[in-house]
């Protein structure tokens, strides 16, 4: 594993070609609108692959459809009878962002522990997966703050890395090194020079991120419960409960199940995407809801998508593709949210202007005429201090994560 | 709309007035909160606390049926503040005096008791909306479904005419059309006295224009309008009807009376894609083909004509509209050799001059063009009466307070509006069928204020019934301030709780729109439901 | 001090080829409890499945009606019972009014069983205190016959059962055998008596002065409407019986049962896999809105 080759651009409509016999293609395509979407390549011909940025919607729907039977029944008399279906293809996934990789990681998690969900499972076996990296971050991406991008180290059957003429192909996995094997012709040895490029272009795009935002303060806050009512009240007056939000991330994977019925006697068993930002998710048979506010549903989501998995493993279920920021009508997005939490309200802020500010003063990282000076310019702005130091050079980002998850522990 | 959904962006103050944005026009309530996420001002005039007037600077909530006498208290604090554009009314309008006149003949003070708002709230938007450089009205069908309906829409419009927010980019008056196709059936000439693209039918030369290319004599008559059609009673005028697509057992006031109309008929046929409450009383049902089954194209709320393309063939024995339309007329003797919708935006675009620019091939690429596009090479309008109004001036056309056609009494002391949830459209004909937006709204509540509720012994999940002098029914209560005291609103897209049983025929003498906002019932307790 | 690990987490999932695909089973026998309520006596129609179902008190199935789709009901007969299982359900909504109308002979679906069970073994050489209201006394049966078939393990047991009014109290035949059995006191209240009823009348928290309990030795297991599972938790708290000795299950809507569609996602963790049953000490740890 881990090997790594070069494919030439002039190779890639052939190079597909050969994946495409007995695979399905799926790659972004941008269609009359404008719009950027991954879809079912029937010809290479006809089909211009698009690769200048993110596709508007993540491959999710490929592996948990928005809607999908689980089997058919058919009820007549004294029987109820129950036909599985199968519902997957072989298929090869190309030109998957980071963020897209990460976002299927994550689901694996949910799908593949103890039992097991028979649909997703086919689907992921079957498929391959070629994600390409991220030269130039999208306007509002930050998956270097969710770590899941702009380039993988692992996840990936392959990588792409555009350098230009050429593109620079790394496996992840097994079954990457069989693509290699099993088509020779198209991959060159890489050269010293572009792994440096490689690098170079990996480096360059870390600091590419318009967005800068911090996921772990905010999940100690959550782990705190330090959000003021206030956040989660404006939040919910925002909230139209569209469950657009849930529908357009890759990580969310709430669904719901019901009967279609298509005759009397006989009908199909559908599961298709909820959104835990809708009134009746949980609300049960007779009508009593135990969430019954916004508010309620909204604490709900981003506890869950910032605190609850970050706490079970390790990291958000956020993978910072940015989706959800032009998605939401009432700009409740994961983004804004954590801007807001880590800025606080204004008592909050206080609270941990004094102890961010301490914490840096013991750190050593800065002098007390030092932090004088930022929080005089906090009284007049209401910025947050760790911005205010990070804009005065006092203090980089990386440190003031570090105190904090120094005090985390 | 006279401008672009998306030009509210970037106007200074927007002023809502009768919308319940964020429930009916989704799209445009994004671009109302962008709007204020961006500094920009927002007045919201309703007289519910809407979820859009929680973010407004100042929410008016007005008395319902007081438009009137609230949009003239703003003119005349506007007049008396000389906040006027003199400039504009001078150049651009007619008959100014008249409305001053008028406007000093009434008094302020009785003005702004009827509204039931303070004059300092008044004040403060008057000014707020005067002083804009770019003000922008957006109002819906809580200023139309009045008895007063056109002195409601003229007020807005003298309004937004002597402070000169019209006629550049960010300032305008913006009706808020429903559906995605209201616009373009309007355009289309399904209104009583007009052609295709608001062409008069009394006009000679109009009508000989299309009788050339239709080769048929055409009448010179106006049409009916929809409430003669459906409230003529079992031994109306018209004796047979073919309903498309519309489900007025529901959708129309004085319900009982419409189902009488509809019955009383020797013929009905109705073309739906579900089984209507409408298609159950038909002599013949067509079954439809839905918006996925066919091509075409649709006109929004901006004037933006859309193409629509066929994503799976009709299901079933089910026909498209079109289909339908053309194998009935060729079985009447009229043939209609339409080889496909192209070709039918074709004979558009020859006889209506708004559209005469309108192909599909032009409309294949991006998102459409909005009308008027008069020529292959006009770019189209983003926002009308740039530089004069459709009729030359405007003109100032007065109005004053016009109460509802049914006051609270009595014996009837609430006065009950009906609007729509988010979930639902119209009467729920497809909406109902999906599982997700019927779990999410499986019923409609009668909000009503907790005070009212607490002197009636009404909690949360009782059952009551409401009765107006044409019916009851009864229905979920849901106590709310969203509603003020002696108020009380729900929707009306459950066919479980038909509330146009209780609304009230009477109608607006010019659109002939009827008062679904307003009419005077009583409530009572029935019971709790579990 | 017990460790409340004690109470293991439990997916007993049989590995079908569908993770969904119910197996069809018949109605034998169908039992009115009261207006509102119906217990169904099932038997899987693969007679080696019905032979081999294993399952243990607390757990619930997916029950499917033809064209209504799932729901989550606990299973209310015991383990120790085998040949059966009774469904014991109340009238809500679609899925169970169309049941309610269902009678022998007819089929319906059934997978599981799921859901962490009642900790049995940490009940075991105590006393046992069980509190039910209306259709909670469901799992509850299950667990207290479950605890009488094993005669000796255990120490007293006190059931109080709660109804809104006397003609709604439900499951009739097990509390009359309950209450003529030595070693248990079972007690009914009403919270409106109607002519004729001379029972105890009062919310189920009134029979504390009732019954004689010692909080040390005992264990608690509560389940109904949300409100009870409330007040019944505060008295019990304020008793002094340890958090880890109360055991409570949590309701929430459902759609999948083993932990995937995010329904029942309640303060961090999934209804349906991490419960439905808790002990107090664990519920102390989460964000339960009901309880809050």
């Amino acid at each position: 594993m881990n090997e790594k080759f070069i494919l030439r651009k002039d190779h890639l409509t052939g190079f597909l070609r050969k994946l495409s016999k007995g695979h399905r293609l799926v790659a972004p395509v941008r269609n009359r609108y404008g719009d950027l979407m991954f879809q079912v390549i029937d010809s290479l011909e006809t089909t211009d692959l698009d690769l200048s940025e993110q596709a508007q919607e993540s491959p999710k729907a490929f592996f948990l459809p928005q809607e999908e039977v689980l089997f058919s029944y058919e009820a007549s008399g004294g029987i109820y009878d129950f036909r599985p279906i199968n519902n997957s293809e072989q298929t090869v996934y190309f030109g998957l962002r980071s963020c897209d990789i990460s976002a299927i990681l994550y689901m694996d998690v949910i799908f593949l522990r103890s039992p097991r969900d028979d649909h997703y499972m086919k689907k992921r076996k079957d498929s391959i997966l070629i994600s390409i990296g991220c030269n130039t971050p999208g306007e509002n991406c930050f998956c270097n703050a969710t770590r899941t991008g702009p380039f993988l180290e692992y996840g990936f059957d392959l990588q792409f890395t555009d350098l230009g003429d050429r593109f620079f192909v790394e496996s992840g996995r097994a079954r990457g090194d069989e693509i290699f094997s099993e088509w020779p012709q198209f991959f060159h040895p890489v050269t010293e020079e572009d792994v440096r490029l490689q690098y170079q272009l990996a480096l360059e795009a870390k600091a590419g991120f318009r967005r800068q935002i911090h996921v772990e303060p905010a999940f100690s806050k959550l782990r705190d419960d330090a959000v003021d009512t206030a956040v989660w009240r404006e939040m919910a007056s925002r909230c139209d409960g569209c469950g657009g939000c849930a529908y357009i991330c890759p990580t969310c994977t709430c669904f719901t199940i019901f009967d279609r019925m298509e005759s009397t006697e006989t009908g199909k068993r559908i599961r298709a995407w909820d959104s835990c930002t809708h009134a009746g998710f949980t609300r049960m048979a007779g009508g009593h809801n135990p969430v019954d506010m916004k508010i309620d549903a909204l604490r709900r989501r981003f506890m869950h998508k910032l605190y609850y998995d970050y706490s079970a493993f390790r990291r958000p279920s956020c993978v910072g593709c940015g989706r959800c920021v032009d998605m939401c009508f009432g700009g409740v997005d994961i983004v804004k949210f954590i801007d807001i939490v880590c800025a606080g309200t204004r008592k909050r802020t206080r609270d941990s202007r004094r102890i961010l500010g301490d914490l840096l003063l013991e750190a050593g990282l800065i002098s007390r005429t030092d932090l004088e000076k930022a929080l005089s310019r906090q009284a007049d702005t209401g910025e947050a201090l760790g911005k205010i130091l990070m804009d005065l050079g006092l203090v980089t980002c990386a440190e003031i994560l570090g105190v904090l998850s120094l005090e985390n522990m | 709309m006279t401008n672009s959904i998306e030009e509210l962006r970037g106007a200074e103050v927007i002023m809502v007035i009768g919308s319940n944005t964020t429930e009916a026009h989704p799209q445009v309530a994004r671009r109302l909160v962008a709007a204020v996420d961006n500094g920009k001002n927002l007045i919201v005039i309703d007289p519910r606390r809407t979820a859009i007037s929680e973010f407004a600077d100042i929410h008016l909530q007005i008395r319902p049926g007081t438009d009137i006498p609230l949009l003239n208290a703003m003119m005349r604090i506007i007049l008396d503040e000389n906040l006027i554009d003199d400039v504009f009314i001078e150049m651009r309008t007619e008959n100014f005096s008249s409305l001053r006149d008028s406007l000093y003949t009434m008094d302020l003070n009785e003005l702004i008791a009827i509204t039931g708002v303070t004059a300092e709230a008044i004040g403060q938007a008057a000014r707020m909306y005067a002083r804009a450089q770019k003000g922008v009205i957006c109002y819906c069908l809580g200023i139309t479904q009045h008895i007063c309906g056109t002195g409601n829409v003229e007020s807005i419009a003298n309004l937004a005419m002597i402070t000169g927010n019209v006629e550049q980019s960010f300032t305008g008056v913006n009706p808020l059309r429903g559906q995605n196709n209201v616009q373009g059936a309007c355009d289309m000439g399904a209104l009583p006295g007009v052609f295709p693209g608001y062409q008069p039918v009394q006009d000679l030369e109009t009508r000989k224009k299309f009788e050339r290319a239709w080769k048929k004599s055409l009448p010179e008559n106006l049409g009916m309008t929809l409430m003669q059609m459906t409230h003529s009673g079992r031994d109306g005028q018209i004796r047979a009807m073919f309903i498309m697509g519309e489900n007025p057992v529901l959708s129309d006031p004085h319900a009982s009376l419409v189902k009488e109309t509809l019955e009383g008929l020797d013929f009905l046929a109705v073309s739906d894609i579900f089984l209507t409450e409408t298609a159950e009383l038909a002599d013949v049902v067509f079954p439809a083909a839905s918006f996925a089954e066919k091509d075409g194209t649709v006109t929004n709320s901006e004037r933006r004509v859309q193409l629509m393309r066929r994503a799976i063939l009709p299901i079933g024995k089910c026909r498209t509209d079109s289909d339908i339309i053309m194998e009935l007329s060729k079985r009447m003797g009229y043939r209609m050799d339409y080889e496909d919708m192209a070709e039918v935006m074709e004979e558009i675009a020859l006889l209506t001059p708004i559209y005469g620019g309108i192909y599909h091939d032009r409309l294949e690429k991006d998102w459409g063009l909005q009308w008027p596009c008069t020529d292959r090479n006009h770019p189209g309008t983003p926002y009308l009466h740039k530089y004069s109004f459709t009729r030359g001036k405007g003109r100032f056309v007065p109005a004053e307070h016009h109460p509802p056609d049914e006051s609270p009494d009595s014996e009837y002391p609430f006065l009950l509006m009906t609007g729509r949830v988010y979930h639902h459209y119209h009467t729920g004909t497809m909406t109902r069928t999906s599982e997700m937006l019927e779990r999410e709204a499986p019923r409609a509540v009668l909000e009503i204020h907790p005070d009212d509720a607490g002197s009636l012994n009404i909690r949360k999940g009782d059952m009551v019934k409401i009765s107006s002098k044409r019916g009851s029914i009864e229905i979920e209560a849901e106590p709310t301030t969203r509603v003020m005291k002696k108020s009380l609103y729900t929707s009306f897209n459950f066919r479980e709780t038909p509330v146009n049983i209780l609304t009230n025929p009477a109608m607006d003498p010019v659109a002939e729109c009827p008062e679904y906002k307003i009419c005077a019932v009583k409530v009572e307790k029935v019971g709790h439901n579990e | 001090m017990i460790n409340r690990d004690l109470i293991t987490r439990n997916i007993n999932s049989r590995n079908t080829s569908n993770t969904y695909l119910p197996h069809p089973a018949v109605i034998t026998e169908v039992i009115t409890e009261n207006s509102q309520i119906k217990t169904f006596v099932l038997e899987f129609t693969d007679k080696t499945l019905n032979t081999n179902f294993s399952y243990e008190s607390g757990q619930f199935v997916m029950l499917s009606v033809p064209h209504h789709g799932e729901a989550p009901i606990s299973i209310s007969s015991t383990p120790t019972r085998p040949g059966n299982i009774h469904l014991s359900v109340r009238i809500a909504g679609r899925l169970t009014t169309a049941l309610h109308k269902m009678e022998p002979g007819m089929t319906l679906g059934i997978r599981g069983p799921y859901g962490r069970p009642f900790p049995v073994h940490i009940m075991e050489g105590r006393d046992l205190l069980f509190v039910a209201g209306g259709i909670g006394l469901a799992p509850l049966r299950s667990v207290i016959n479950y605890c009488l078939d094993r005669t000796g393990r255990y120490g007293t047991m006190t059931i109080l059962y709660g109804s809104r009014l006397p003609s709604d109290i439900a499951f009739r035949q097990d509390l009359d055998i309950w209450s003529t059995l030595p070693g248990i006191t079972c007690l009914t209240t009403v919270d409106t008596p109607e002519p004729g009823w001379t029972g105890h009348v009062g919310v189920v928290t009134t029979l504390w002065d009732h019954i004689q309990i010692s909080p040390s030795d005992c264990t608690a297991l509560v389940c109904g409407p949300p409100m009870m599972i409330k007040f019944v938790l505060r008295d019990l708290a304020g008793m002094s019986f340890s958090p880890d000795f109360v055991i409570t299950t949590m309701e929430r809507h459902m759609k999948c049962g083993v932990g995937l569609c995010g329904h029942c996602y309640m303060g961090g963790k999934l209804v349906c896999t991490d419960g439905p049953v808790f002990s107090m000490a664990e519920l102390k740890d989460m964000d339960i809105e009901e309880l809050r």
